[in-house]
């Protein structure tokens, strides 16, 4: 297919403001009369508070939101399970901190140091300071403490038993065959550590009341509209007057995925004050108090025959959660639906469970499970392959789940079929250009420092839509208005991470109206100028978000075209044509042979409004009824020092199918961004508790450290390449991409790092220390 | 009220007193009458310390506008360098370059350009860090510190100037002046070997190492050593032994005998395990890169330590 405008490099609308700091973040927001709020964070990780005396702070003049001053109500602060399904078991503020830095109370004042100043004037009598649980084995067991006696799902008040927060258990085929059938079986455990998302943008939120009380609220979120809903549902006020607007966020990760605990303290404070109130964390706050990903220990076993086809596959899923759930249960059967799609297990038998302990909640990470899933099974279906003697990726191309096959996007709700693969084209693309063939053996390589290239391959689902509704809620909106003079209006709520989604909508509008990308405005509309969507995750910015826009486009295009036949006189708006003409940089309508019948965009939306023909516009509101994958190869190569047992990327070549390449320069940043993620999860740092539940030491960015760009392979040793591929299903044929470029890094460098030295890892983070004790022996 | 609620690192969540003296002689009266008293000059450990409330002084003297403290000179005996001088500031000494060249190797490599604009020499010795990065290769260089008060100056060794993590022998109404580093006549290979978790960080071991050998035996030996005791220490012994061995011999032997001479513990960077188990390396691999900068640097050189 040839395009306009998809697939060409074009200056990014938010570039130049994101460059020069000229763009504004929540954080920027000045409102005369504004108030700034602080959080009282509980020092304990497991106890009960009894008198809060805030007199003192409030004859300073500080406003005192406690536990007392807001509904008492449950809710999850993610909103993406339908009702039934959504487990809730936080509160706004607490009097039963979970964890350290729990939200007990807040403080407003006219100034940042009062604020300060009020915060520490609080006092806080604690009745019962417990012992946390810390590891989820042994909040497992029957005599541990609970951590919460019963939670809500849904409507429903369920009991908590053994701090098992959720728990989902899944079989088929039939595996006691499967297994008598297999001459190879590997089992492993696995133990993936906590790790803090690190986006740019500490989390905030800026509230004020308008005249008529609506609520107007700016915030680090991924999802306006859930903003909104969970902020109706917590404070009871109807919906029509909350007011989310959309402001540039720093980066996400999955860390505002939910509606963040700060902006509803930030409502409390506005409507307990009646005045603007901004409630920023510092960043030792988002890093310390407020989120991490998911800890994961898992136990994979699989088989497979002689002639290397896979058999079965076993996945045990412990998932430690910290202190309340964001999205444990809908976590466990994502887990499961990575589990599902990587092969074709003739039989499968999974056990998920979501733990409480008394850490801080865990929310998504880039991936939502799909890395370290991807690890496990990378790792054994490396193992198996090198025992029976198969080129692991010759083992991977039989056994895959390709084309024509059924695809779990989220989770046993959310299939569908695969209609676009690149899997073998990558695998043979990349293989040839890292040099697969000459990786060499492990038992074959001396010296200190000791090099080997890993595959580690897998995917992301572009989405959680499907052909029926399934227990995930995914559909997205969008609205576009012709102006005046020709100009585009595009105005969605799907928020932009950074990556450039917008950009990718702006390209596929004006693909479809034949108009530059720079004739469209992508306005920074709210919760009350857009039509739903759910939010900024699964890798559907492009796919899901894309297509709506494309669709809205197509119904604008169709009133042009028209409008166009009546100015044109032509028979019909079928007898016309549409391009983008490069003199007049607009679109033109014509009709074919008569070189008079000629109009541009511009011309047919003045005279719809001098004619007084009405508003050229549509909104649509778009479920899609698939969620195909974007399928993934990384091929990376370490060196491995064998005296100090630092390892350095050498070099990577990453393919990945994400169908037509909408802006291919971004789409590589992604993949470079992927790979500095993954790598950091990979060998990088982790989150670690003392036994008072305090992290370990790693209370800010220098001490928990992050690759910076000179620890990663330059442009010269870095090659992407994308797939020849067409999504059927997408916008333009395109599909997702965020996740997909991270998912794979961790089975890759791992595998490396195995065809190095000889030695496998199943704890994550691979350190120094970790690979010199494997190495060396102890002491 | 409690600890964690009283850290806030987008204010500085306390009060003191700040005096910006405009010379020296002020700058020590004021230490001298204000007790508790914190000198402050790029303020890049010190700001970070009291958001954290790990310090609470009365009073900040800001130095770092005192010429007095602002200068790099040399009198062919000394390279003399204020301790106001700003890190960048030394990377960007033509001085520095062409007779300190381990000082200029190490320098650069600390922080980023933005710390390095804040970030002073004075106060990365006077923080006491046991990981500070300047100060392995000042040991090395036998750099003497100047220290100033009313009551007058007085020298001491940088070797003799820490006596734990965060301290010295500085005494009240003390200030380092300067840091003094005698030139050599003979001409030394050089090396900084450090191992951090990213390019970006505080060293988990530094080894610093200058040396002069003759037809492949060491005649001249300096090993210094960071992040690996509760101070940054000199390797006096290992050097003793290793010096009239040949390269190949000295270089095991240092491995062997450097971990008499650290005692590494575990921290958030590292752990002592693996601090002793690499330093052996490192120290080794610092001797190498010592000797091949030594055959490489010959007598280009004319006044480098």
């Amino acid at each position: 297919m040839v395009f306009e405008f998809i697939g060409k490099s074009l200056p990014r609308h938010d570039g130049f403001a994101k460059a020069s700091g000229l763009i504004e973040f929540t954080f920027d927001i000045e409102i005369p009369g504004m108030l700034y709020g602080r959080i009282l964070k509980s020092p304990y990780a497991f106890a009960r508070v009894g008198r809060i005396d805030s007199s003192l702070a409030e004859a300073m003049g500080a406003v005192v939101l406690t536990p007392e001053d807001v509904p008492n109500v449950l809710f999850n602060p993610r909103l993406v399970s339908i009702e039934e399904d959504t487990f809730k078991d936080w509160r706004i503020l607490t009097k039963s901190p979970r964890y350290v830095g729990e939200p007990i109370a807040a403080v407003a004042a006219a100034s940042e140091d009062l604020a300060q100043r009020a915060l520490e004037a609080l006092r806080v009598e604690f009745e019962e300071v417990y012992e946390p649980l810390l590891d989820p084995f042994k909040a497992m067991s029957p005599s541990a403490r609970p951590i919460h006696d019963r939670v809500q799902r849904g409507r429903q008040w369920i009991e908590v038993r053994n701090n098992v927060a959720a728990e989902l258990k899944y079989s088929e085929g039939d595996l006691e065959t499967e297994e008598k059938k297999s001459s190879v079986i590997v089992e492993r455990k696995f133990h993936a550590s906590r790790r803090y998302h690190a986006q740019l943008e500490p989390k905030g939120a800026v509230c004020k009341l308008e005249a008529d009380g609506s609520l107007i609220v700016w915030t680090t979120t991924q999802t306006i509209h859930n903003t909104k809903i969970l902020i109706s549902q917590v404070y009871g006020i109807p919906m029509n007057k909350i007011e989310v607007k959309k402001i540039p966020i720093g980066g996400g990760f999955g860390s505002s995925i939910h509606t963040n605990l700060v902006t509803l303290i930030a409502v409390g404070l506005c409507l307990k004050s009646r005045k603007p109130v901004k409630l920023v964390l510092t960043r030792e706050e988002d890093m310390v108090h407020d989120h991490t990903s998911y800890e994961f220990y898992m136990k994979v076993r699989a088989g497979a025959t002689r002639e290397g086809i896979i058999t079965f596959g076993e996945l045990e899923n412990i998932v430690d959660i910290g202190a309340h759930q964001i999205q444990a249960y809908p976590l466990l059967g994502a887990s499961l639906g990575w589990f599902v799609s990587l092969y074709k297990w003739k039989a499968l038998r999974y056990h998920g469970k979501a733990v409480y302990t008394n850490k801080v909640p865990s929310c998504a990470i880039r991936g939502y499970g799909a890395p370290e899933i991807t690890w496990a099974v990378e790792t054994v279906i490396d193992e198996i392959a090198e025992e029976l003697r198969i080129d692991p990726l010759d083992f991977r191309l039989i056994n895959y789940r390709g084309k024509g096959e059924i695809f779990w996007g989220q989770g046993p709700t959310v299939r569908s079929i695969i209609r676009s693969d690149g899997v073998p084209e990558l695998t043979s693309k990349c293989s040839e250009l890292i040099g697969w063939k000459n990786r060499g053996n492990p038992k074959e390589k001396t010296g200190r420092y000791r090099r080997g290239i890993g595959v580690g391959r897998g995917f992301h689902t572009s989405g959680a839509g499907g052909p029926l509704s399934g227990a995930v809620i995914d559909y997205t909106g969008a609205i576009i208005k012709v102006n005046e003079d020709g100009t585009i209006d595009y105005i969605t709520a799907l928020q932009d991470h950074g990556g450039g989604t917008l950009d990718a909508h702006a390209k596929i509008i004006a693909e479809e109206l034949k108009i530059p990308p720079s004739k469209i405005r992508i306005v920074w509309s709210s919760s009350s100028t857009t039509v739903y969507d759910v939010c900024t995750h699964a890798s559907r910015g492009v796919f899901a978000g894309g297509e709506a826009a494309r669709r809205a486009a197509s119904e604008v295009k169709k009133k042009i075209l028209e409008y166009a036949a009546r100015i044109l006189d032509a028979v019909s708006p079928e007898a016309l044509r549409v391009q983008y003409d490069k003199e007049l940089n607009d679109a033109v309508i014509f009709v074919e042979g008569a070189p008079e019948k000629r109009i541009s965009l511009s011309e047919v939306a003045r005279v719809a409004w001098q004619r007084n023909w009405g508003s050229i516009s549509a909104s649509v509101s778009y479920r899609a009824t698939v969620a195909p994958p974007s399928f993934t190869v990384y091929f990376v190569e370490v060196e491995v020092d064998t005296e100090t047992g630092i390892i350095k990327p050498v070099r990577v070549v990453a393919g990945a199918d994400i169908g037509t390449v909408i802006s291919p320069e971004l789409a590589a940043g992604q993949i470079h961004g992927g790979f500095a993620i993954g790598w950091s999860w990979a060998v990088g740092d982790e989150v670690v508790y003392l036994e008072d539940g305090v992290p370990a030491h790693r209370l800010s960015l220098s001490d928990y450290k992050l690759p910076t760009i000179m620890d990663l392979p330059d442009d010269e040793s870095f090659k992407v390449v994308f797939a020849s591929t067409y999504e059927p299903y997408g916008p333009f044929g395109a599909k997702g991409l965020g996740e997909a470029a991270s998912n794979p890094v961790i089975a890759a460098v791992a595998n490396a790092i195995y065809n190095a030295i000889g030695i496998r890892f199943y704890e994550i983070p691979i350190t120094p220390e970790k690979v010199l004790k494997a190495l060396k022996g102890g002491d | 009220m409690l600890a964690i609620n009283s850290v806030n690192t987008y204010r500085i969540p306390q009060k003191f007193e700040y005096y910006k003296p405009r010379d020296l002689r002020e700058a020590l009266e004021l230490l001298n009458s204000i007790e508790d008293a914190k000198i402050v000059a790029g303020g890049t450990d010190l700001v970070v310390d009291l958001k954290y409330r790990r310090v609470v002084p009365k009073a900040l003297i800001d130095v770092s506008e005192l010429s007095e403290l602002r200068f790099i000179r040399t009198d062919g005996n000394y390279i003399e360098i204020g301790s106001a001088v700003t890190m960048q500031e030394l990377v960007e000494s033509e001085i520095v370059k062409k007779s300190l060249p381990l000082l200029a190797e190490v320098v650069e490599s600390i922080g980023s350009w933005q710390i390095r604009n804040l970030a002073t020499i004075g106060g990365n010795i006077c923080n006491a860090s046991p990981a500070a990065d300047s100060v392995p290769p000042l040991l090395t260089y036998d750099a003497e510190l100047e220290l100033a008060s009313l009551n007058g100056p007085r020298t001491v060794s940088i070797e003799k100037f820490f006596t734990g993590p965060k301290k010295t022998v500085l005494e009240r109404g003390e200030i380092l002046r300067s840091i003094k580093i005698p030139l050599s006549q003979q001409k030394f290979g050089w090396s900084y070997v450090k191992i951090g978790r990213t390019s970006f960080d505080l060293a988990k071991v530094s080894v610093a190492v200058l040396l002069r050998a003759e037809d492949g035996i060491v005649s001249e030996v300096r090993i210094a050593l960071g992040s690996v005791a509760p101070t940054p220490v000199r390797a006096r012994t290992t050097e003793k032994s290793i010096t009239g061995m040949s390269l190949e011999r000295a270089a095991v032997r240092a491995s062997e005998l450097i971990v008499s001479e650290i005692a590494p513990i575990d921290d958030v960077r590292s752990t002592a395990w693996y601090r002793s188990r690499v330093a052996k390396i490192l120290v080794r691999d610092a001797i190498w890169k010592a000797y091949e900068r030594f055959l490489q640097v010959g007598d280009k050189n004319e006044d480098q330590v």
